[in-house]
């Protein structure tokens, strides 16, 4: 709710000017969390913000990877637990992204922010066809080589779920 | 004021005349005549719709207007009695026709795109009905200038072009002389020049008076002339001139008239001619005002009604509610505040208390700005059904109920399309073909459509209902079937049967018709009102009718609800739903074959839900003396909750669930919205009768 929460928050200029630097480079800001010890990348133009101190509010009758709603600032934001839409155990960590996809707004739960990074496009390449990663669209070696990302896929994050 | 704001204004004021003037004429359509008011109404919407329109120089709907105008000016001046009883329905016709033009063209002028400039044979139509009302027979004069006429050849401005010609002939021909002056700085003073001898043509033949300088219609420069030395106008008669003066007064911006006797011999003219000028006018002079007055005193009204409302954007509306959503939470952020626990503040309470109100009230005020009432959409079903009516041959009439129903604008704006659909099937499938059929079933030959609105608290109903011949189940199966939506091999139940006719691609008419059948409709009913969060019910007998029920929630509303928690969970029920609540032992439980629930109550027995376990909530208590049981009613069902605890009684916000979590269909387990509590949490919003519903289907 109040300002101090937020820990990070995309600025409007600063994002135009990222995109101009990106059109030139060839690279986009990808903002890089941790899961369960996976590193995933979320391009850092549909993150609102990130918040540590939430109240969530329980909603019935919702698969258990949506913990349940939150207000931030009178808007409210629905929140899945990554771990659990990934089939992984939960954790006491509460780390919260909010991302904005066509205005869809979507709270994930992970286990710690890392860093912002540019990503170079070319260097996203496509998972494996026989890998069953879900809701990943690519993945990359990460330009500081600590490692490898996957590119998490919001539209089939936040599409899931018509239907069910 | 950009040029933008003023065509925004214009196509705002040019609609709503345009609604007025419908409903007007679907009206007097009924009563087959127009009072004496309606007449006037008319001819002051005509009136500002052509004054407007040629000031935004859109032409052609200045011209059409105006024949509209001179309609009524006659129809005014000699009262409905000069209308055959013949002609009516020609009269009706047109103006109807008259207002989906004018609407097509505010479309085109929204749109930005080139107007219709072929309106001949429009004005064709509109000119022969004049000539009717005046009795003339239709004459070769006005008729074939309308029809024939290829391109842009106006009909007023050739209808005025043989006066400029007479007056080169000498004055002596028109010697009763009306000089205008219009007020200084009016601006287009060759428009309004023009829009005086267009008034003037009401009721003067073209022949009988004549005008200067000529072509001003189309001659701004003229304005400079005009400005100078007053506008002339020349008539035959006196009698003209008497009656052109309050015309002259009542049109807008004149500023003074003078009348003059021309008087043929130059030299003498002078003298002889400034006697009669100031006997004329002493004697018009009180004449004038009291014509004037009536006028003055309709246009007052006009005005009084515009002042008293302004159009504000939508995005201003929003942002102040939620701003006011805002407020209303921050105050009770600060009046409830951990901080003063325990600390005895005298004036700080009476202040709080003071700020409590005024926050209320603002939130009130602040909601209601967005409500409107339904019946402007309703009432365009009245011009659908009567349409149809002639088109189909049908006799229905359309009943109405619930008309002032407030709703959220933006759901009034989107249930439109869904409405005039449903009305439309009833129209078309509903209502039997043949008045036999309707009198063979023992019906009232003239079939029935109603459509009602009603606010239940937490959602708006919309009922369309109709007493035609109903779904047939087996008609639509075998469509569902030939369609590929429905398996033979499989046992419909009519329920499923009929939630076939809102599958896409479903239509049962064999013939696709000019007003339903083309395959979309119900799909596109059901899909309209799901994105509203709401949903669409059919339920028919065969032989009885059909009704529609579309359940919309007030996404935007504030309510009086009851807090009550379960565990950690809080809930608020609408207190319309709400009819007492009870503290009750395990003793009071009565149990049903299935280990069902139930409590005994007054009149009878109801069955108890237990929201802790239906929600499958973690804690909240388990023993019925520990809770509290809420007797909730909702439509016909009615039954009790059982939760832990009563919370308080609070105003609050509704405010929508997010879009993600509406996929997950949780509407369907009575949860309809979420509410901002003063601490910050959220409490969510149960819909007694989806809830109810949720639980028997379990």
């Amino acid at each position: 709710m109040s300002n101090e929460n937020v820990l990070f928050q995309v600025e409007d200029d600063e994002l135009e000017r990222s995109v101009q630097e990106d059109e030139g480079a060839g690279s986009r800001k990808h903002l890089i969390f941790t899961v369960d010890d996976l590193k995933i990348g979320i391009d850092a133009e549909q993150v609102v913000e990130i918040q540590n101190s939430y109240t969530v509010t329980y909603l019935p009758m919702m698969p258990d990877y949506i913990l349940g709603i939150f207000n931030m600032r009178g808007q409210i934001i629905p929140i899945m637990d990554i771990r659990l839409r990934l089939g992984k155990l939960p954790t006491e960590e509460n780390i919260l992204i909010v991302i904005d996809y066509n205005n869809n707004q979507l709270g994930i739960r992970v286990d710690s922010v890392d860093l912002m990074l540019d990503i170079p496009m070319e260097s996203i390449v496509p998972i494996p066809s026989q890998s069953t990663q879900k809701l990943v669209s690519g993945m990359c070696t990460l330009p500081d080589g600590s490692g490898t990302m996957l590119v998490l896929d919001c539209e089939q994050l936040i599409a899931h779920g018509y239907g069910d | 004021m950009s040029n933008n704001d003023i065509l925004d204004m214009y196509i705002y004021e040019t609609n709503t005349l345009l609604e007025q003037l419908e409903s007007i004429v679907l009206d007097a359509e009924k009563e087959n005549t127009f009072s004496q008011d309606n007449v006037n109404e008319i001819f002051r919407i005509m009136h500002t719709i052509k004054g407007s329109s040629a000031m935004m120089e859109f032409d052609t709907l200045a011209r059409v207007s105006h024949r509209i105008e001179d309609m009524f000016f006659l129809i005014r001046e000699g009262t409905m009695s000069v209308v055959k009883e013949e002609d009516r329905p020609a009269l009706f016709d047109v103006m109807l026709h008259s207002v989906d033009y004018f609407r097509e063209e505010m479309e085109k002028v929204e749109a930005e795109q080139p107007l219709n400039e072929d309106v001949d044979s429009f004005l064709g139509n509109i000119n022969s009905l004049i000539a009717k009302i005046k009795g003339e027979e239709i004459p070769a004069e006005e008729a074939p200038k309308a029809a024939p006429a290829p391109a842009a050849a106006p009909a007023p401005a050739a209808a005025a072009e043989p006066a400029p010609t007479q007056t080169t002939e000498g004055n002596a021909d028109f010697p009763y002389e009306l000089r205008v002056f219009f007020d200084e700085g009016c601006g287009m003073e060759n428009l309004r020049a023009f829009m005086l001898v267009t008034s003037v043509q009401g009721f003067c033949a073209d022949g009988d008076f004549s005008y200067q300088p000529a072509g001003v219609e189309s001659d701004s420069s003229l304005s400079e002339f005009v400005i100078e030395h007053g506008f002339l106008l020349q008539f035959r008669s006196e009698a003209d001139r008497v009656r052109a003066v309050p015309v002259v007064m009542s049109a807008g911006s004149v500023h003074s008239y003078e009348e003059r006797n021309y008087v043929p011999a130059p030299p003498a003219a002078a003298e002889p001619a400034s006697a009669p000028e100031a006997a004329p006018s002493a004697q018009k002079a009180p004449a004038a005002p009291a014509a004037q007055a009536s006028a003055a005193a309709q246009q007052h009204q006009g005005q009084g009604q515009k002042e008293s409302l302004i159009s504000v954007g939508l995005s201003k509306l929003d942002q102040l509610s939620a701003i006011v959503g805002e407020i209303v939470i921050t105050e009770a952020m600060v009046t409830a505040s951990p901080d003063l626990k325990g600390l005895h503040l005298d004036a700080f309470s009476k202040s709080a208390r003071q700020l409590r109100k005024l926050t209320d009230e603002l939130q009130d005020v602040s909601m209601s700005l967005r409500m409107i009432p339904v019946s402007n959409t309703f009432q365009k079903m009245n011009r659908i059904v009567r349409d149809m009516c002639k088109k189909l041959n049908k006799q229905v009439k359309l009943t109405l109920v619930g008309e002032d129903t407030e709703v959220d604008k933006t759901i009034v704006d989107s249930i439109g399309d869904p409405i005039m659909h449903m009305v439309r099937n009833s129209m078309d499938h509903g209502i039997e073909e043949n008045v036999e059929d309707r009198i063979a079933a023992g019906k009232d030959p003239v079939g029935e459509i109603l459509l009602s609105a009603q606010d239940t608290g937490s959602e708006v109903i919309i009922q369309i209902s109709d007493d035609g011949a109903g779904v047939n189940d087996e008609a639509v199966l075998a469509k569902a079937i030939r369609n590929g939506i429905a398996s033979p091999d499989v046992e419909y139940s009519h329920k499923e049967i009929l939630n076939f006719l809102m599958a896409p691609g479903f239509s049962t008419n064999t013939q696709v018709t000019e007003f339903s059948g083309r395959g979309v409709g119900m799909d596109v009913v059901k899909s309209g009102v799901e994105s509203l969060g709401g949903s669409v019910s059919i339920t028919s007998e065969q032989g009885k009718g059909m009704t529609t029920i579309m359940r919309i929630p007030l996404t935007m509303a504030i309510m009086d609800g009851m807090e009550v928690s379960v565990g950690s969970s809080i809930f608020t029920i609408p207190i319309n739903n709400i009819r007492s609540s009870i503290k009750l032992t395990e003793a009071d439980i009565l149990h049903d074959s299935v280990n069902g629930e139930m409590v005994k109550m007054l009149d009878g027995y109801y069955p108890v839900i237990r929201a802790r376990d239906f929600y499958n909530l973690p804690g909240g208590v388990e023993k019925i003396e520990e809770g509290i049981l809420m007797w909730l009613e909702s439509g016909d069902c009615s039954y009790c909750l059982f939760v832990d605890e009563l919370l308080g009684e609070q105003q609050i916000v509704v405010k929508p669930l997010p879009a993600y979590v509406n996929n997950f269909d949780i509407k369907n387990y009575g949860i309809t919205g979420c509410s901002i509590l003063g601490d910050g949490n959220i409490s969510i919003i149960l819909d007694a009768g989806g809830l109810y519903a949720a639980a028997r289907n379990m």
